[in-house]
């Protein structure tokens, strides 16, 4: 039979809702290193193909000025590489700083070993403005989340400027219906999106594509001439981005809309002319970055209170009858937090917890009214209330409510 | 916890950008230093720029060496990042039953700002949250979210009034406030005497216990002249005690007394029976703590946040959670029961706060369809579980002799 209560604290499982704390960092730390070898490799190759091709001229021609021109301009290139690296540094100087913090302060609940322990509390509360920062950042509530982390002194244990970075992109297309950010996003994490088989890339191309042919039909449509240019484009596109390993089916249905204009209402062609798709693209966006970056699909703070919830629901807390127990009656009670206002409505739907032992305080007595108590706690709320020697009150009823003489108190037996 | 650290001590020593930042460095300074020459003496130019084929090559290569042991202490970090977590899944959709009300969620979290005294923070939210709508998802439980229900709408329409509620906790602050840094209790007792009525109806003793710290004070003030001896502070507290302790004479009236007996001792306080009640370190973070908890009562909220006792207990919970899910996908089977969690989750005994009524003889928990009754021997069961037992007749309780009639079992209340 399981336990009724702990106060163990398993170090090691309790980091289930810890893994994106670290893979997200780890993974802009590679995202980093890529570019900076991008950069490199790039700069480089072109400094190799200049300098032998500076030689080659420089022993030809005689005229100097050219040749230091050249070099001049490898400089300059070579400076902005140094400046574009000098930037990586800083990033990267900055994430492995958040890498340890992070890391420091996972530590610090293995140094925990019990529940009840004050520093489990504190780290608990930190753990909570992690997840609310978390929140906040996913629903797109940056300035909130930026001050709460601000406020909370959590900064490096947050990744507000990476969220931030991605709802831009998601903006873009969602509502600024342009692909070139998410596109240049695309581009930055090649290696990966291939890696996953994404689908992220080929969607936005085809929403190029899209918009170039309906341009063409509204050009078309004015008498303009630049619809035929419009349309001749749109094909060249396709034919650049379409090419291998497209959907033939959908493929053809592309090609349908050069025949079909954006306002003729024709399934499947008006739902590829449907803005509808720039609401889908932003959304494909946000799961292929969550899923790059090994966020989980949903908040992990709903997902640590779904759990929350259930754990600490009981049937007590949406009855129609006060409990006896935990009421806001009086202050020998405390108000349950599934009962408070905050989670109340939001605990309806999940299930409560199981219990297969009745928990009660020690012994208890009933009350004529049928509210049963523990007696230590009758007794001491009837002595705050003010002592009427031989006389019980309910704490649920307060002052006004009903008396009883104390010898109709009857002890109960809950097994 | 330690080789993640070590790796991340490694990329952050060794393992960085700045020795191939070095190497582009140097590659500048080679051709800074061809230009010179050149632009110095052109008829060089072909013999200075083949010189530099080798050494900028080298360079090249140096660079791009240097990025190698980032490129291997990245792998290892990860390595050891997936050995960490190599048991442990990111959390799955399916976990989550509240993405359906996001506005609830909003509105804890709102709620919970305030209550923490983030007055900021919390109304940058509230209007980033009204200009920005959470959008519900269908979740398990609520599979359509869009038909929400009407106090729901209203969050929605950014009707939820936070005003009022952050007027009560910037009191609740500023009282705290001053009573924690400043050891002024007159805000706490004038909030406490006008809701003397409500407080003395609950059975608690807040305001006199405010007022007997009030008169602690008094006492053991002391003038500037430290030694004169002088019995200005007990005489300070004794008017204190006469004009403000007629209310409390009846209900605590040994308090009182006691109080007053302390007087006879004011000269050598600290080798009196009184030192425990007048020389008490923690009396202001008791007093504090005990005023947060009335506080938040008569708003009807529970003293510590729901939100924090929650995702604590989620965080608890969540091991147990999972474990179940996968031995369920294991053997294809579901939760039997919608209502109820198929595991018990052991939790610390200060997240218990409702008794709990388990039947002895169905083993269900109580609930309002099926409540605890209570049969006229003392022993209770839960209604379903007494109606089958008695059919109706009289019977005889499982637990003792006693034999009764389902009709005169009672029901009773945790």
């Amino acid at each position: 039979m399981a336990e009724l209560t702990t106060t163990k604290l398993n170090a090691e499982s309790h980091l289930l809702l810890d893994q994106p704390l670290l893979r997200m960092p780890y993974e802009l730390s590679r995202r980093t290193f890529k570019n900076a070898q991008r950069y490199l490799e790039h700069s480089t190759k072109e400094l190799t193909t200049s300098l032998s091709a500076t030689t080659k001229q420089a022993t030809k021609s005689s005229d100097p000025s050219q040749t230091l021109e050249s070099i001049d301009s490898m400089i300059s290139k070579m400076t902005t590489l140094k400046r574009k690296l000098e930037t990586l540094q800083e990033e990267e100087r900055k994430l492995n700083k958040s890498h340890k913090a992070r890391i420091r302060h996972l530590q610090d609940l293995f140094e925990v070993k019990s529940l009840v322990d004050v520093k489990y509390d504190e780290w608990s509360r930190i753990r909570l403005a992690r997840l609310l920062v978390d929140y906040l950042l996913r629903e797109g509530y940056s300035e909130s989340a930026a001050h709460l982390a601000a406020s909370k002194g959590i900064s490096d244990l947050v990744d507000v400027d990476a969220f931030i970075a991605c709802h831009k992109i998601e903006h873009s297309l969602r509502e600024g219906h342009r692909t070139a950010e998410a596109l240049a996003w695309c581009k930055e994490h090649q290696q990966n999106l291939k890696k996953v088989g994404s689908g992220l890339e080929f969607e936005l191309r085809l929403q190029q594509y899209i918009e170039l042919v309906r341009q063409g039909h509204e050009a078309a449509e004015k008498g303009d001439g630049e619809a035929i240019r419009k349309l001749v484009e749109a094909t060249k596109h396709a034919r650049k981005y379409f090419e291998k390993g497209t959907d033939p089916e959908l493929f053809g249905r592309a090609a349908g809309l050069l025949a079909f204009k954006p306002w003729v209402e024709i399934e499947p062609y008006a739902s590829l002319y449907s803005p509808s798709r720039w609401e889908h693209l932003a959304q494909l966006f946000l799961t292929t970055h969550h899923s790059l970056y090994s966020l989980p699909p949903r908040p992990l703070l709903h997902i640590a209170l779904s759990a929350g919830l259930s754990a600490l629901k009981t049937p007590s807390c949406h009855s129609a009858y006060t409990s006896s127990s935990a009421n806001s009656a009086s202050s020998t009670t405390t108000v349950c937090p599934i009962c408070s206002t905050e989670l109340n409505e939001l605990a309806r739907n999940v299930p409560y917890a199981l219990h297969t032992k009745s928990i009660v305080e020690s012994d208890p007595v009933v009350l004529p009214n049928g509210r049963i108590y523990g007696r230590e706690r009758l007794k001491t709320y009837n002595e705050k209330v003010g002592p009427e020697p031989g006389w019980i009150r309910d704490p649920a009823g307060g002052l006004n409510g009903e008396r009883w003489p104390e010898s109709e108190i009857r002890k109960v037996f809950i097994m | 916890m330690d080789d993640l650290r070590e790796q991340i001590e490694l990329l952050e020593g060794s393992a960085n950008l700045s020795a191939t930042i070095g190497d582009v460095q140097s590659a500048i300074d080679l051709l800074t230093a061809a230009r010179a020459k050149i632009a110095n003496d052109p008829q060089t130019a072909p013999l200075t720029l083949a010189k530099l084929q080798t050494p900028l090559k080298g360079m090249v290569e140096q660079a791009n060496k240097d990025l190698k042991p980032i490129y291997s202490g990245l792998n290892k970090y990860g390595k050891a990042l997936d050995k960490k977590f190599k048991d442990k899944p990111l959390p799955a959709a399916e976990n989550d039953a509240l993405s359906s009300h996001p506005q609830l969620i909003n509105r804890a979290i709102a709620m919970h700002l305030l209550r923490e005294g983030q007055f900021d923070v919390a109304s940058t939210f509230i209007e980033e949250a009204n200009r920005r709508p959470p959008h519900p998802e269908p979740t398990a439980s609520t599979p359509n979210p869009y038909l929400q229900e009407a106090w729901e709408k209203e969050l929605a329409d950014g009707t939820f009034n936070s005003h009022k509620l952050q007027e009560q906790f910037s009191e609740m602050y500023h009282i705290l406030h001053a009573l924690r840094n400043e050891h002024n209790l007159a805000p706490a007792i004038q909030w406490a005497r006008a809701r003397s009525d409500v407080l003395e109806a609950r059975g608690s003793n807040l305001e006199f216990e405010l007022c007997r710290l009030q008169f602690v004070c008094l006492f053991i003030s002391q003038d500037e002249d430290y030694m004169s001896d002088s019995a200005d502070g007990p005489l300070r507290a004794w008017a204190y005690a006469r004009s403000e302790f007629v209310p409390f004479q009846t209900r605590y009236a040994r308090e009182v007394q006691q109080l007053m007996g302390a007087l006879a001792f004011w000269p050598n306080l600290a080798d009196s029976p009184y030192r425990v009640k007048f020389l008490n370190e923690d009396a202001w973070e008791e007093v504090a703590s005990s005023f947060t908890r009335e506080f938040c009562s008569l708003l009807g909220l529970s003293a510590d946040s729901p939100l924090y006792i929650a995702a604590t207990a989620g965080a608890i919970a969540l091991p147990t959670l999972l474990k179940l899910q996968n031995i369920m996908k294991e053997k294809r089977t579901e939760w039997t029961t919608q209502n109820e969690l198929p595991v018990e989750i052991p939790l610390p005994p200060s997240y218990h706060f409702h008794s709990i009524f388990v039947c002895p003889v169905s083993k269900e928990q109580s609930t309002d369809q099926n409540p605890p009754m209570m049969m006229p021997c003392g022993h209770v069961i839960a209604q379903e579980s007494l109606d089958k037992l008695s059919k109706g007749a009289r019977f005889k309780c499982p637990y003792c002799p006693t034999e009764s009639h389902a009709r005169e079992a009672k029901k009773v209340f945790l």
